[in-house]
């Protein structure tokens, strides 16, 4: 056994792989549905819906300033992570749609599945000491400079993007991302405990 | 925050929903691409694919014999938690397709999905004192009387499993299974430590 207060880089980098692929394929199931979510991937969902281009690679594009930050507040190890976290994650959403295609799938029950598989991806990748990136690290770095407390920021941001949505996507759509979303938050909020899970 | 050590119900009830619904959507793939795969779903699945019965039931029926060991040994507790996870397992297994129409899904990325799927509906299962029931409990029985290991008795009723679908299956469609089981083994035996997840 190795040693269980530190992972090793095997077990970092399964961990990693595990979130990436997992997240990928939430984000193949909520472009599917047309539906939308919060944080840095909803901000990529609604350019990309918006302009036409992919998922990936605006999701790529919009996390590299944050990595300068991620070094600033978090250090090197974190964001080379975090910056593998999002490259895989790009890169699987382009390859992903070749590999997998749904007959039909009910927007409820592909709302709760994203949100499961999304937020057992997130919890995988905090656990192994990388993130997806972009606002919660913005966020962190306003409430250490303002005083702002994280969590209303990014409630904050997810509350403009939901808004923005209304305008892009049906009302119906938005509402049901709303239930996604929050499976999500509620699988983050009861399990990521480092007082649980104690390996760094 | 509720005690690091101990779950409260309600954790213990979302991580055990989270487990069903992942195992559920796993076992939903598995039958879909015609895998196969060890342990009491392996049985379950030949069975299902021998007489032509509903998958769902069989795992169902599968399962009961092993309640009445899990009663004697481990308490009429976690007989009835067992009973009642794999009663919604079952139930959510007959659900799905309905709501989720698979199409076409690249085997070698099925095989992978599936093995994820398992592995963090097994570690979320177990973590919270859930079970889908079934052979392990009968291996743990015969290492406390014979002193046979129950891991090498696990192993080979695997081997067992495999070796019978070997005339049921085709054999590319045993090499993508036995990749599937690959990953979810692996996955296990990484991740399911106690010294790391110390809660109960």
């Amino acid at each position: 056994m190795t040693d269980p207060a530190r992972h090793t880089l095997i077990e970092d980098a399964q961990g990693i792989a595990y979130g990436a692929t997992m997240a990928a394929f939430g984000i193949v199931i909520l472009t599917h549905l047309g539906l939308v979510t919060g944080q840095t991937a909803g901000l990529a969902i609604l350019i990309s819906y918006t302009t036409g281009w992919g998922f990936g690679p605006v999701f790529f594009a919009i996390n590299l300033p944050f990595y300068v930050l991620g070094y600033l507040r978090m250090g090197w190890q974190f964001t080379l992570k975090t910056f593998v976290a999002v490259a895989l994650l790009s890169a699987l959403s382009l390859w992903l749609p070749g590999q997998i295609s749904f007959a039909t799938l009910n927007p409820w029950v592909g709302a709760v599945l994203f949100g499961f598989l999304s937020g057992s991806a997130l919890l995988a990748l905090f656990r192994h000491g990388a993130s997806l990136g972009g606002i919660g690290i913005l966020a962190l770095m306003l409430q250490d400079r303002l005083g702002w407390r994280a969590g209303w920021v990014q409630l904050g941001f997810d509350a403009v993007l939901f808004a923005v949505a209304f305008a892009v996507i049906d009302t119906r759509l938005v509402i049901i991302s709303a239930s996604g979303a929050l499976v999500v938050n509620l699988v983050i909020a009861i399990n990521h405990r480092r007082d649980r899970y104690v390996a760094t | 925050m509720t005690d690091p050590n101990r779950h409260s119900p309600v954790e213990d009830a979302q991580g055990i929903a989270f487990g069903v619904t992942m195992a559920a959507f796993g076992m939903h793939i598995l039958t879909h691409m015609g895998f196969v795969t060890g342990q009491t779903t392996g049985i379950a699945v030949l069975l299902a694919y021998v007489t032509g019965l509903p998958f769902p039931a069989v795992y169902f029926a599968v399962t009961l014999p092993f309640l009445g060991l899990a009663w004697r040994r481990l308490g009429a507790r976690f007989a009835l938690k067992t009973l009642v996870t794999t009663a919604a397992l079952s139930l959510l297994v007959a659900l799905l397709p309905a709501w989720v129409d698979l199409g076409r899904i690249e085997p070698a990325f099925a095989a992978i999905l599936f093995g994820l799927l398992f592995g963090i509906a097994a570690l979320a299962a177990i973590r919270h004192g859930g079970s889908f029931g079934g052979l392990s409990i009968l291996w743990i029985e015969l290492q406390d009387r014979t002193g046979f290991r129950a891991g090498s008795a696990q192993l080979l009723s695997d081997v067992a499993i495999f070796g019978l679908a070997a005339f049921i299956v085709p054999l590319d469609t045993l090499a993508y299974s036995f990749l599937g089981a690959a990953v979810f083994s692996l996955f296990l035996a990484i991740n399911h430590r106690r010294d790391r997840y110390v809660a109960v």
